[in-house]
């Protein structure tokens, strides 16, 4: 299913000029069964590089070599980094609501393994895949750029782990070992589960709701764009490293409309559930105590298995998370190419096609 | 109560943001004041320290005093600034800020008791004086060894605040040898006798008040450091409150309170007798000086900044509308300091003004009209440009043949045309044209006797009688002590009154103030303070808001006064008694008490002040000199070709007093020229017929108005405006759609619009051939046409971050680029009045070819087109600085406003410059035909307000691609100025924006 969403833009753009890189490189890619890493493992093939992949799953990426295993496993780590001199760290609990050994296990453990193991083996390079939610404590973000990463102030589990792996990744920069830090902001497009197919399916079930006036500015990326900036990213790091880039389309929108069409895009009628932000932020931390008790025998409502709304996920609907794009580009020499618009084209023919 | 002894110490320095602990230092000095033996250890604040670090050379000492109860803490943005100026390799400039005895951080002298004004500056007190302060600074100097570094070539100048000003500038007046200038901020060096000292103080200084509020409680420390805005962090303040923690630690704020000489018996008051000579001294002496002025403070009002103008003639004199008596607080001040010093090492302060040319010569190199400008008056460019003649207006207007009048005063020495000349040949006894009508005001004059009139009867005026009644003012105001250089404000509407008084000031020598009334009580009240003028003459409204406002300057009303009203509105004598006491038909011009006529105003002299609108901020005050003024006037004969014999129908207010120095006669319609909207045109037809007017200059508001009632005209009125030749339409653009329905109205004549502002009134000119030709021009805009003769038009592009180069490219290599439009001609401003950093700012001195050219920056952006059409596309504050580039909003705003469903719409940024999101906020049209009850949609069919509809925000987007919109936001109104209705306050939309942006709530903006 995502792998269709990856050939098309691989037909229609073709192997963009990142990809070539200097010199073959064997790259392991953590996480490869998510639509980031496995959109990283394809192209970096595409780019001529040998590509070994860590997951728990089969990554379904055609000529890499699997490794089955978990980050948080170290031996299997060892294993995936054997004659790798680039490593691609993608692999992470993602979830807005979840128990919070979890989030420490795979986010902090398991980036702690992925570094110690990588300067083992000698590799040179390491892009690891971070979030803007590390270092912003849920005020609205109005055109700033990356901040340090922030474990103290960051909100809930998810935030505050990969805060802290991030700040174990950086720590680990060296001139012999070059760590750059990408924080993709919001990523959809098609064939992503997390965030599009579930506007799509809720917005469908006439369960979507938009909150506040909807007119919330929020950054967004388009998940090709965020592949490519990660490959830009790989080269990147040969000559600037150590610190950490928040990466989105450059488009800010307000959230209402960003819904309302990705929605459309998906052949669901526009939401037209509104609720008040300040309710909604409430409603979403009463959820998200009752989910991690499973009051109510909650945990069944859901299809996809996440709660139907969290305090977080609130916040991050009804206030502004809009980022200065100026530096990123300036370093990954990147810049995005398939507008909101176009990529909104792509996930309607993606749900025509389904 | 006593107050201990205690030792000088280091602040604090991990408790005080924004300072460097390598600026504290201590320094035992023996003061003068002292017996021999005694010491004193002062807290200074000094970068010499840190420059020796850095290992540059350090050009000059900037000596800084603070006041009461503030402490050396004050400098600390200077003084960062300074030493960020010599890290960056600039001008390394010391600073050295002690903290005075009592006060900081500086040692606590024992007192016996609490400060008393009967005692100080007396044997009788152990608190410093104002004599032993000078001393202890002189003290300081010397152990810093300034005299010998000033002998090896160092600067040294002053700077000060409040009790620091008068410390400083003391100092200075006792070592005018070793200073090469002098800054003060807000301060008072002289008590007027009899003037009633500030209310604040008042109250402070009452009897056992005093070491109350001063020192047994922090009440006049805590007064202090709230009257910053806006407020001061919480840190800072708290930084300020740090030496005087205690009753033991606030001596010295008593002190200095008690030591204010209110009277002339106070111990004191011959030290600050010798400071206020002092500083006359150096003003005498041509000492640079600069005066940097919070004019929002209880205390130093602007009376005492009156006095230091006065005794500091030459000095540049910066006054900050609305900041207040923590002026360093309130504004940065770094900026004027660093290019003030800069100034002053370049020699360029020698002179009064502005810092560049005083006067310019009339420029070599001469703008090729366009074709579209120069097809009017072909014949006029022809007989005066080939000829070289720019300068010489000729005794004879082309085409006619005038005898030379007899009795003609000295004219200038530079031989050109002076604003009265016209008036005194043709108002001269025997002149030939002495009967023809100078002046018709539709509005009828003043009455001398207070009668309502039933209906009101034009006045017609013919230029013997003009010119009677201007010598005969001119004559009384010089009898009644108006000399040349005194201000007069006219709070005279336009007519014949108004333009009998402003001849009279001009011819005089003296400046006419002139602020229009739409500015309101609050806006006229702030040009007065900051205009000082030392005379009004004014119609009984005026005076009535002038008594009640407390506006300064002696009283002349225009018609005499009964004896109650007069003595009511403090009146000293009306202009209709100065006529009826000094007309003579046999003379022409203005005579002193002898009958020695009067002379002639130079044209470097300043002639009038004219404020600004005051749409953006607080109005500006702008000085013409009469040579200025003077190439307006010719600008207007030549390029508009309003010549002797014409007749003006003027409904614009600038333009309407200049009718007897182009020759022409003018009229005033009956409408009140602040609400241009109350023109009819059956007004303008009888105002036509009694003027025969062939040329009408009105407001595009007047036009539109004149066209919207154009039905109340008869066909004798149809033939009036027939004989109108020229339509000059200015001070907003004009829309096409006007333009049409304007030359149907009159149509033999020309229809133009010339863009200008109050600081350049004429700029370019645009025809209404042209207009239409442009309708359907790609140009983003709105096109204003080619400069006149005498203007360049250049563009500074824009930066990244929306500001303007400080390159600028002359119309040819700036084709197409978007910048800050810059313009240079001999009729724009001299400076601005009171602003000194504004108009530092405004002005660009260099450019290609050089040649000593002044150029304004005019805060429009804009374009120039391949044909050198200048297009106008907004204000510099309005630009939107996106990471793609700045976006300029007019013409992206014009193209969404196109739309059908779009009744008007500001477009804005929100987020840090640089980055900036483009947000368009839409005021939706109504449909038509009501439609069905819709989600999301107001009762009347339009949306709701908060983010726009989808439909609505792809429409927009369309509109304006490729710029790349973030958010298409729906607002039931967007506020515009009340005068014009018409200018969007895009400041105010973009602070909404944000608001709603942010996930704020919807409201209004």
């Amino acid at each position: 299913m995502s792998r269709m969403g990856f050939e098309v833009e691989l037909d229609a753009l073709g192997t963009p000029q990142v990809f070539e890189q200097p010199e073959a490189h064997r790259v392991l890619v953590t996480g490869a069964s998510g639509i980031l890493g496995q959109g990283v493992a394809r192209a970096l093939l595409a780019s001529g590089s040998e590509v070994v992949t860590l997951q728990r799953r089969p990554s379904g990426v055609e000529g890499a070599e699997d490794v089955r295993g978990s980050v948080a496993d170290p031996e299997a780590v060892a294993r995936a980094m054997d004659g790798v001199d680039t490593v691609v760290h993608v692999a992470a609990k993602v979830s807005v609501s979840g128990r919070e050994e979890e989030f420490e296990l795979v986010n902090v453990a398991g980036t702690q393994y992925v570094v110690e193991a990588a300067r083992d083996a000698g590799v040179s390079r390491m892009v690891h895949i971070s979030s803007p939610s590390v270092a912003h404590a849920g005020s609205s973000i109005v055109g700033e750029g990356a901040g340090p990463a922030d474990p103290a102030a960051a909100r809930g589990p998810y935030a505050r782990t990969k805060a802290a792996g991030e700040l174990i990744a950086l720590s680990a920069d060296s001139p012999s070992f070059h760590v750059l830090a990408l924080r993709p902001h919001l990523m959809w497009g098609p064939g992503d589960m997390q965030l599009t197919d579930r506007i799509v399916q809720r917005a469908r079930a006439g369960r979507m709701p938009v909150l506040g006036s909807g007119a919330a500015l929020v950054d967004t990326l388009y998940t090709w764009n965020a592949v490519e900036a990660v490959l830009a990213a790989v080269t990147a790091a040969d000559h600037t490293h150590g610190e950490s880039l928040v990466v989105t389309n450059g488009e800010p929108r307000p959230v209402g409309e960003l819904i309302t069409r990705i929605a459309m895009a998906g052949g669901a009628a526009p939401p037209r559930l509104r609720l008040p932000a300040g309710v909604a932020r409430r409603a979403g931390a009463l959820v998200e105590r009752a989910w991690e008790r499973n009051l109510f025998g909650m945990r069944r409502a859901t299809a996809d298995g996440e709660p139907p709304l969290t305090e977080f996920l609130a916040e991050q609907l009804s206030t502004s998370h809009w980022f200065d794009q100026r530096r990123t580009r300036e370093v990954l020499d990147w810049r995005p190419r398939v507008s909101i618009d176009e990529g909104l084209e792509r996930v309607a023919e993606h749900y025509a096609e389904r | 109560m006593s107050i201990p002894a205690a030792a000088a110490t280091i602040p604090p320095i991990d408790r005080m943001p924004g300072w460097d602990p390598q600026w504290s230092r201590l320094l035992t000095v023996q003061s003068p004041a002292d017996p021999a033996g005694t010491v004193r250890t002062f807290h200074i604040a000094d970068t010499g320290p840190a420059l020796a670090a850095m290992g540059v050379e350090v050009h000059g000492t900037i000596l800084a005093v603070h006041g009461n109860p503030t402490w050396s803490y004050l400098w600390r943005s200077l003084m960062r600034a300074t030493v960020d100026q010599a890290r960056a390799g600039g001008t390394a400039w010391r600073m050295i800020a002690p903290d005075q005895l009592d006060m900081g951080f500086s040692e606590r002298l024992p007192h016996a008791q609490m400060p008393r004004p009967e005692t100080m500056g007396t044997a009788d007190s152990d608190y410093r004086g104002l004599a032993a302060r000078l001393d202890d600074l002189t003290a300081i100097t010397d152990a810093l060894e300034l005299p010998g570094l000033v002998a090896a070539g160092h600067r040294l100048v002053t700077i000060g605040h409040d009790w620091g000003g008068v410390v400083s500038l003391g100092w200075a007046g006792r070592h005018a040898e070793l200073l090469s200038g002098v800054m003060t901020l807000n301060t008072a060096v002289h008590q007027p006798e009899g003037a009633p000292i500030p209310v604040p103080l008042q109250a402070a200084l009452a009897g056992p008040l005093l070491a109350n509020s001063t020192v047994a409680t922090d009440a006049f420390v805590s007064v202090t450091t709230s009257l910053a805005s806006p407020q001061l962090s919480r840190a800072v303040r708290a930084a300020y409150h740090l030496p005087y923690t205690s009753a033991d630690r606030r001596g010295g704020v008593g002190g200095f309170v008690a030591d204010i000489p209110a009277t002339a018996d106070h111990g004191s008051h011959p030290a600050l007798q010798e400071v206020s000579a002092g500083v006359s001294a150096l003003g005498a002496a041509d000492v640079p000086a600069l005066i940097l002025w919070g004019a929002d403070d209880p205390v130093f009002l602007d009376r005492y900044l009156d006095d230091l103008r006065d005794r500091l003639p030459a000095a540049r004199v910066h006054r900050y509308e609305e900041a207040g008596h923590l002026l360093v607080e309130d504004r940065d001040l770094t900026g004027p300091v660093l290019t003030w010093l800069e100034l002053l090492d370049t020699g360029m302060l020698s002179s009064p003004g502005s810092g560049l040319p005083v006067s310019l010569p009339e420029p070599e190199l001469r703008y090729e009209a366009h074709p579209s400008t120069t097809s009017l008056h072909l014949e006029d460019l022809e007989s005066h440009v080939s000829a070289g003649e720019e300068d010489d207006d000729g005794t004879a207007p082309s085409g006619q043949d005038v005898p030379a009048a007899p009795a003609q005063p000295a004219s200038s020495s530079s031989g050109r045309r002076r604003l009265w000349d016209q008036l005194e040949e043709w108002g001269a006894p025997e002149a030939y044209n002495r009967d023809a009508t100078a002046l018709v005001d539709m509005t009828g004059a003043a009455s001398s006797r207070a009668i309502v009139r039933r209906k009101r009867r034009p006045v017609a005026v013919s230029w013997g009688e003009l010119q009677e009644m201007v010598s005969a003012i001119a004559t009384g105001l010089w009898a009644a002590g108006v000399r040349p250089g005194d201000r007069v404000s006219m709070l005279v509407p336009p007519g014949r009154d108004l333009t009998a008084a402003l001849y009279a000031v001009l011819r005089l020598g003296a400046v006419a103030v002139v602020a229009d009334q739409g500015l309101g009580i609050k806006g006229m009240t702030r040009a007065m303070k900051s205009a000082r003028p030392k005379w009004i003459i004014g119609q009984t409204p005026g005076l009535t808001l002038a008594r009640a406002q407390s506006w300064p300057g002696t009283r002349f009303s225009v018609a005499t006064l009964g004896a109650a009203q007069r003595s009511l509105l403090n009146v000293e004598d009306s202009l209709y008694a100065m006529v009826e006491r000094h007309r003579d038909p046999h003379r022409v011009g203005p005579v002193d008490e002898q009958g020695q006529m009067l002379p002639v105003p130079e044209e470097h002299q300043e002639a009038a002040v004219l404020f600004t609108s005051g749409s953006t901020g607080p109005a500006k005050g702008v000085v013409y000199t009469h040579g200025r003024l003077g190439h307006l006037v010719r600008r207007i004969r030549r390029t508009l070709g309003i010549e002797p014999g014409s007749s003006l129908l003027a409904g614009f207010a600038p333009f309407a007093l200049l009718g007897p120095a182009l020759g022409a006669t003018s009229v005033s319609p009956d409408m009140d020229v602040t609400k241009p909207a109350t023109l009819t045109a059956r007004g303008l037809a009888e105002a036509a017929e009694a003027g025969q007017s062939t040329v009408l200059f009105a407001s595009p508001a007047a036009l539109r108005n004149v066209v919207a009632t154009a039905d109340e005209l008869d066909e004798a009125g149809h033939a009036v405006l027939d004989r109108i030749r020229l339509v000059l339409s200015a001070g907003a653009p004009v829309p096409p759609s006007l333009m049409r329905q304007v030359t149907a109205l009159v149509p033999n004549a020309q229809v133009h619009s010339p863009y200008g502002m109050t600081e350049g009134l004429l700029l370019t000119d645009i025809d209404a051939d042209t207009v239409q030709e442009l309708v359907h021009a790609k140009d983003a805009g709105v096109c204003v046409g080619t400069p006149i003769e005498t203007v360049e038009v250049a563009i500074a592009p824009l930066l990244e971050d929306g500001s303007a180069e400080e390159v600028i490219l002359d119309r040819e290599s700036g084709w197409g680029v978007l910048g800050e439009v810059v313009v240079s001609a001999p009729h724009l401003k001299e400076r601005y009045d009171a602003l000194w950093y504004t108009d530092q700012q405004s002005k660009r001195d260099s450019l290609f070819g050089g040649g000593g050219r002044v150029w304004h920056r005019t805060n429009d952006v804009g374009h120039v087109d391949a044909e050198g059409r200048l297009w106008i596309e907004g204000r510099l504050q309005h630009v939107v600085s996106t990471p793609h580039g700045p976006v300029a909003p007019v013409g992206p705003e014009a193209a969404i406003d196109a739309l059908g469903p779009v009744d008007r719409c500001a477009v804005v940024g929100v987020g840090p410059a640089g980055t900036q999101a483009l947000v368009v906020c839409v005021e939706a049209a109504k449909p038509a035909t009501r439609p069905e009850k819709r989600a999301g949609h107001l009762r009347d069919g339009r949306p709701k307000p908060g983010l726009a509809p989808a439909e609505l925000a792809t429409q927009v987007r369309a509109a304006v691609a490729p710029l790349a919109v973030s958010a298409v936001l729906v607002t039931e109104a967007i506020p515009t100025d009340i005068r014009h209705n018409s200018k969007i306050d895009r400041a105010r939309m973009a602070r909404w924006a944000e608001h709603v942006l942010a996930g704020g709530k919807v409201g209004h903006p």
